[in-house]
């Protein structure tokens, strides 16, 4: 499968990153590349297996006990800085 | 003083001595990196106050004659992608350069608690992509033995600060081969752990369902100790391992006669370096005279690998890496119209070219219409590989293969052509998707005087049987420090 440039342009929308219309000629190019490869796994015939989304052997399904405990990391955080100012969140259609 | 030329055990043993003091040794630690790594650039950042401090009330401890940890006052370096409380946690990039977490991530806590002293953050590829630390948004981390060559990658500023001398133990994290390939390229030892065998509390996630914590050192006996210290269940990381931990160090010694190590023809196969084929085959006939079983096996997905893996680890990086759209973590770039297009901006500037090719690859595998025929056929052929190993593991208890299909390449050699950079993690790509740990240790030089590797996998957990075989071989074959 061939990347074009509006395919980049497209997953860089979805991926909220921005391309600079001199890159899209070069990604294009180099993600072909490793897409044609990555085609590879199509000489494989997978029906009927599973997916392994993650090998995990040995996991304690528990959860913990419901107390409450002194954590670092937020209220540390509001200690030290007055008011965090954070971007317009909210814009006119 | 020099690091290179002692082991944490016998700094700790000098120290009980009386014959040396912590502080000396940190002192002298910043004089090393002060000489060395001008050239090296292993390092992104350090803590040479608190560290002297440490050392001081160690060596208060010390005088009054209080047992001492297993890690006491040992210098230790931190790749940039676990987090440290009050210091700064770049990953390698420019969206993370002002960035200071709150909290520090399980591993560094246990070595800490274990006596170890931290005395800096070390290089890496950006969000630990990279196989030669070319990648770093900040420098380049150059390789000890030689300049010219690249030290590895992604922990290449953690193989890179043990080999020359600026810290004896090392954290480094494995997704892709990150600890071992770094270890190999630069002539010392380096284990990824099982899947859950180190919290990743404090790791900063690449790719949540491969990364894994390790250390990098120049001796088994050190990544032992180590890996003792940090591995174990902890409630902060919900994939973490509720199993016990054996006693790697009291077990290195155990026999290994008889052990039946199996050698996977897919390993040596076109690509790899006649050279590091001799010494890998000079490693073999080392197990032989231990009495070692050799038996060839087969891992028939192993070409399927790189491309199941680089399918994988982008989809799960584009999504890891959502997070950083420059309303937390401190980059934020100016932007008049809107908040996408503050985010955009603001990744735009951020992020190096790797990390934007790895989070569209793995946003296009994600994508409508995409999914079942890259990322989902993925995740299928990650069970056959995992199927590869179940079934040689029925036949044998340890797996033998080179680190690195060559030995360390030259700075900018594979930077224009990312799938040749890619194809280079061969060897080191098959076992995180299978969970299975593995080691890199030393087992020569090249004519070029260039480190090879040699790999030893294991089954899920068996980190005890993996460094006792790769103890046997580091003192049989002559390559202890």
């Amino acid at each position: 499968m061939k990347i074009s440039e509006g395919d980049v342009e497209y997953v860089a929308k979805l991926a909220m990153l921005e391309v600079a219309d001199g890159e899209k000629k070069e990604l294009a190019e180099q993600l072909s590349r490793i897409v044609e490869y990555v085609e590879k796994l199509n000489e494989l015939d997978v029906r009927g297996i599973e997916p392994t989304s993650q090998v995990v052997t040995s996991v304690k399904h528990a959860v913990r006990d419901d107390r409450v405990a002194p954590r670092t990391g937020s209220s540390d955080a509001a200690r030290t800085v007055k008011l965090f100012k954070v971007p317009k969140v909210i814009t006119e259609r | 003083m020099n690091l290179r030329n002692i082991t944490a055990d016998k700094l700790v043993a000098l120290y009980q001595n009386r014959d040396l003091t912590a502080s000396e040794v940190i002192t002298s630690v910043y004089d090393d990196i002060e000489r060395t790594d001008k050239e090296v650039h292993a390092f992104l950042s350090n803590c040479r106050e608190r560290a002297l401090e440490e050392a001081r009330r160690m060596d208060t401890r010390i005088a009054a004659g209080e047992p001492l940890e297993p890690l006491a006052g040992v210098p230790v370096a931190i790749k940039d992608n676990m987090t440290i409380r009050d210091m700064t946690t770049t990953c390698g990039s420019r969206i993370l350069e002002n960035y200071v977490p709150p909290y520090t991530a399980t591993a560094v806590e246990r070595l800490r608690g274990a006596g170890a002293i931290v005395v800096g953050k070390t290089n890496c590829d950006e969000f630990a992509m990279g196989s030669s630390t070319e990648n770093s948004g900040f420098f380049v981390t150059r390789n000890p033995h030689n300049l010219d060559r690249v030290p590895g990658g992604s922990s290449g500023g953690s193989a890179a600060s043990v080999a020359s001398g600026t810290s004896l133990i090392a954290l480094g994290s494995d997704t892709g081969g990150s600890i071992r390939t770094p270890a190999a390229f630069c002539g010392v030892v380096g284990i990824k752990p099982t899947y859950g065998r180190v919290s990743r509390y404090g790791l900063v996630a690449f790719a949540s369902s491969l990364d894994q914590i390790g250390p990098i050192a120049k001796s088994v006996r050190e990544c032992a100790q180590a890996l003792e210290v940090i591995s174990g269940f902890d409630h902060f990381d919900s994939t973490s391992a509720d199993t016990a931990v054996p006693e790697f160090v009291k077990n290195l010694d155990q026999p290994i006669k008889g052990i039946r190590i199996g050698i996977p023809k897919e390993y040596f196969v076109a690509g790899l370096d006649a050279e590091v084929r001799t010494k890998i085959e000079a490693g073999m006939r080392i197990y032989e005279d231990l009495g070692c079983e050799l038996h060839e096996i087969s891992l028939p997905h192993t070409e399927y690998a790189i491309a199941t893996y680089y399918l994988i680890a982008t989809a799960e990086a584009s999504s890891n890496l959502a997070r950083y759209d420059g309303v937390r973590y401190g980059l934020r770039e100016a932007a008049d119209s809107s908040l996408q297009e503050m985010y955009r901006r603001t990744r735009h500037h951020g992020f190096g070219q790797e990390v934007k090719r790895r989070i569209l690859l793995g946003t296009y595998a994600l994508s409508a219409g995409y999914y079942d025929a890259y990322y989902l056929k993925a995740l299928k052929v990650r069970t056959l590989i995992l199927r590869d190993f179940q079934k040689a593991f029925e036949q044998v208890d340890i797996i033998l293969a080179p680190t690195s299909p060559t030995v360390a390449f030259k700075i900018g050699e594979k930077t224009g052509d990312p799938l040749s950079m890619y194809l280079s993690d061969i060897f080191t790509i098959t076992q995180p998707l299978a969970g299975i740990p593995a080691i890199s240790v030393p087992c020569g030089k090249n004519s070029e005087n260039l480190p090879i590797g040699l790999q030893l996998m294991a089954n899920h957990f068996q980190e005890g049987l993996l460094l006792g075989v790769a103890h046997h071989f580091e003192k049989a074959g002559g390559f202890v420090v």
